[in-house]
């Protein structure tokens, strides 16, 4: 057993082409993503709630405006619940300034006339960016006979949110990918392989149990999927800046379990293909539009239709939830219960409809 | 000597396999010596790879018996894989791993088995032990598919076709190799479409066409109990008119081959029968391009039983 699952190993080392897909195409999407740049420092929305509506107050409006890396926006609600409406939004991660000129700003009152910048957590580098910006722009518009003391100029108000980047979440996405089409491709082109060159009858001549052919070829890919999830990770975080917030033993756990879903989808499709190269067309007919309709890369929200909906069937749609919730909102491994649930159900499934049509020759 | 189960290395009885309509082998029985060579000799789809295959437990028979070294294929198919060697025709193996790597995978299986370095020495193929499948020759990759029917010692090897798209001097080394295996005391169960291999190597044969047994036995009794001993090919230049078939004796049978203008006479106590076909040559004035006398063959054998050259 150990030996068929290392020979599988080393076969699977030496098919350069199927390694190619397995770890250097999502590697190369992480690349590609990463150098985007999707955060950057980027440009964040500003809105600003002028309590005081002065001379003053109206310079810094117009600095704030020419300022390139914010957005002036007019308050979504009147006052005076438009403070609190943006407090909200800036929690909801909809906005990112604030900033609150108060009354007493025109004549720089000692007791009322800071300014406060309210701000989420989430882009650490603007935020200083801004922060610095706001302060030395406030500290322009003071009257030059009276100003306030540095230190009362602004004040900063940090909302603690959990730091959700765009590129943290396609990284979930990327894992998904790169596990769902090694594990199906592979699978179904070594099954057909084997199958159109007589090995698999090769192996029926033997005393060697079917359950143990089964059992090396998904060992053998489980092992694959977790080099191939670590090197996404290590990339990912390590060279590209991506966080992990929850624990990462749990994102391998859900990896894999998404893995053996893959590899019956592969078994199945090598029933039906004629030819290996049938096998690697049918394993990408499947992949590439999961992959879209699942939400690897963008939200399914947006699709027309039913198709969110019938998106939420697809089995890389609960793994990648489950990834997101542990890696992005920390869940830990039980909250994705549903996740796993449906996960488990298309173990199921999948297994016994591989069990039904599969073929030695 | 008594016919026990330990002399039979293979008994099989009224087999039948019907692939829906086609009767692929149609009641077929014969045992195998332990320690013979046995060679079952037939055209491309006479029904021999299945028949082997069911005595490999690979197929199930839609009736009969076979029983491989004492045991039913069927009741323990593992008891028997595990003593027996097979050679799937046209069967490759991985092309990600070594031969010494497939060796030991396959051995793996097994609970008795043999070092790959052993069984690459024992088919010449000990300076191939890292190379891959794919970059052997042709013989060379036939020896190594019957090194990999031996990782396991057998006691019984079951070789499809062994020597089929070889040429003559690979399947010159390999009939050595199967005469090696078979001088250790394995039995060897083969099958093929050559008649000189057939000749060569197997000591009792079976002839099969269309899934029936027409015959079984030794080589030499098959060609001798055929009623001709020789052949003369006769090639002229116009086609024998039916007085001129006619005129030649009557214990000579005149067979007209499927091209040009050549003729197959068979005939018993030849150096008589040579005579008289000499004279009525000269007699009628048949103008000879190409004469030629060669002795039975099995070839003639297989023409005799079945009305049909070999198809290849």
């Amino acid at each position: 057993m150990l030996t068929l699952v290392i020979s599988n190993l080393k076969m699977l080392a030496r098919n350069r082409q199927a390694t190619f897909w397995a770890i250097f195409f999502p590697l190369l999407l992480v690349v590609a993503f990463g150098l985007f740049d999707i955060n950057g420092v980027g440009t964040g929305n500003l809105t600003v709630v002028d309590q005081d509506g002065g001379l003053r107050a109206k310079l810094l409006l117009q600095n704030l405006e020419q300022v390139e890396i914010l957005d002036l926006e007019s308050p979504n609600t009147e006052p005076p619940n438009s403070e609190s409406e943006a407090r909200r939004e800036i929690a909801e991660k909809d906005l990112d300034y604030l900033i609150i000129i108060p009354q007493g700003f025109e004549n720089a009152d000692a007791e009322a006339g800071t300014v406060t910048l309210v701000y989420n957590s989430r882009n650490q580098q603007r935020n200083q960016l801004v922060d610095a910006l706001v302060r030395s722009l406030v500290s322009e518009s003071q009257p030059p006979e009276r100003p306030l003391a540095l230190s009362q100029l602004v004040a900063t108000e940090v909302i603690e949110v959990t730091e959700v980047d765009y590129f943290d979440e396609v990284l979930m996405g990327l894992i998904g990918l790169g596990i769902m089409t090694n594990s199906i491709i592979s699978i179904a082109v070594r099954v057909s392989t084997f199958r159109n060159q007589s090995i698999l009858k090769r192996l029926l001549v033997t005393p060697l149990p079917i359950w143990k052919y089964f059992a090396g070829e998904v060992l053998a890919h489980l092992v694959l999927a977790a080099i191939q999830v670590a090197i996404i990770l290590v990339v990912g975080v390590f060279v590209f800046g991506a966080s992990i917030h929850g624990n990462v033993g749990w994102i391998f756990v859900i990896a894999l379990l998404g893995t053996l879903v893959f590899l019956n989808i592969g078994f199945i499709l090598s029933a039906w293909a004629r030819s290996p190269a049938a096998a690697s067309g049918l394993g990408n007919a499947v992949a590439l539009p999961m992959m879209f309709f699942a939400g690897a890369f963008f939200s399914t929200a947006t699709l027309p239709w039913v198709l969110p909906q019938a998106a939420r069937v697809l089995p890389l749609t609960p793994m990648l939830e489950a990834l997101r919730d542990v890696a992005i909102d920390s869940a830990p491994l039980w909250e994705t219960w549903p996740e796993l649930g449906a996960l488990g159900i298309w173990v199921a499934v999948t297994a016994l409809v591989a069990s039904r049509v599969f073929r030695f020759s | 000597m008594l016919d026990t189960d330990a002399d039979q290395a293979v008994r099989v009885g009224g087999l039948v396999k019907q692939f829906g309509s086609l009767t692929a082998v149609d009641n077929i029985s014969f045992n195998v010596k332990s320690g013979e060579i046995f060679g079952i000799l037939g055209p491309n789809g006479a029904g021999k790879t299945t028949t082997l295959e069911i005595i490999e437990g690979l197929l199930k028979p839609t009736q009969g018996s076979v029983s491989v070294l004492g045991l039913n294929v069927f009741k323990e198919p593992n008891r028997v894989k595990a003593r027996i060697g097979v050679q799937l025709q046209s069967s490759a193996y991985h092309d990600y791993l070594k031969l010494n790597e497939i060796l030991s995978l396959l051995g793996s299986f097994y609970p008795k088995r043999v070092s790959p370095e052993n069984l690459l020495e024992q088919v010449g193929l000990t300076d191939k032990a890292d190379s891959r499948v794919n970059q052997l020759s042709g013989g060379q990759k036939q020896r190594f598919t019957v090194a990999a029917s031996l990782v396991n010692d057998p006691e019984l090897v079951i070789l499809d076709e062994p020597t089929t798209g070889l040429d003559p001097q690979a399947r010159r080394n390999l009939w050595s190799l199967v005469q090696e295996i078979h001088q250790r005391g394995v039995t060897v169960v083969m099958t093929t479409h050559y008649m000189e291999e057939a000749e060569a190597l197997c000591q009792r044969l079976a002839i099969m066409d269309h899934g029936r047994i027409l015959t079984i036995d030794t080589p030499r009794n098959l060609i001798n109990k055929l009623d001709a001993a020789y052949t003369v090919k006769l090639v002229v230049a116009n086609p024998l008119t039916e007085e001129q078939v006619a005129s030649f004796n009557g214990s000579i049978e005149v067979v007209q081959a499927a091209e040009g203008n050549a003729y197959l006479l068979r005939m018993q106590n030849s150096p008589k029968a040579l005579g008289t076909v000499l004279e009525e040559i000269n007699r009628s004035g048949i103008s000879l391009e190409h004469l030629e006398v060669t002795p039975v063959t099995l070839e003639d054998v297989f023409l005799e039983l079945t009305g049909n050259e070999l198809r290849d």
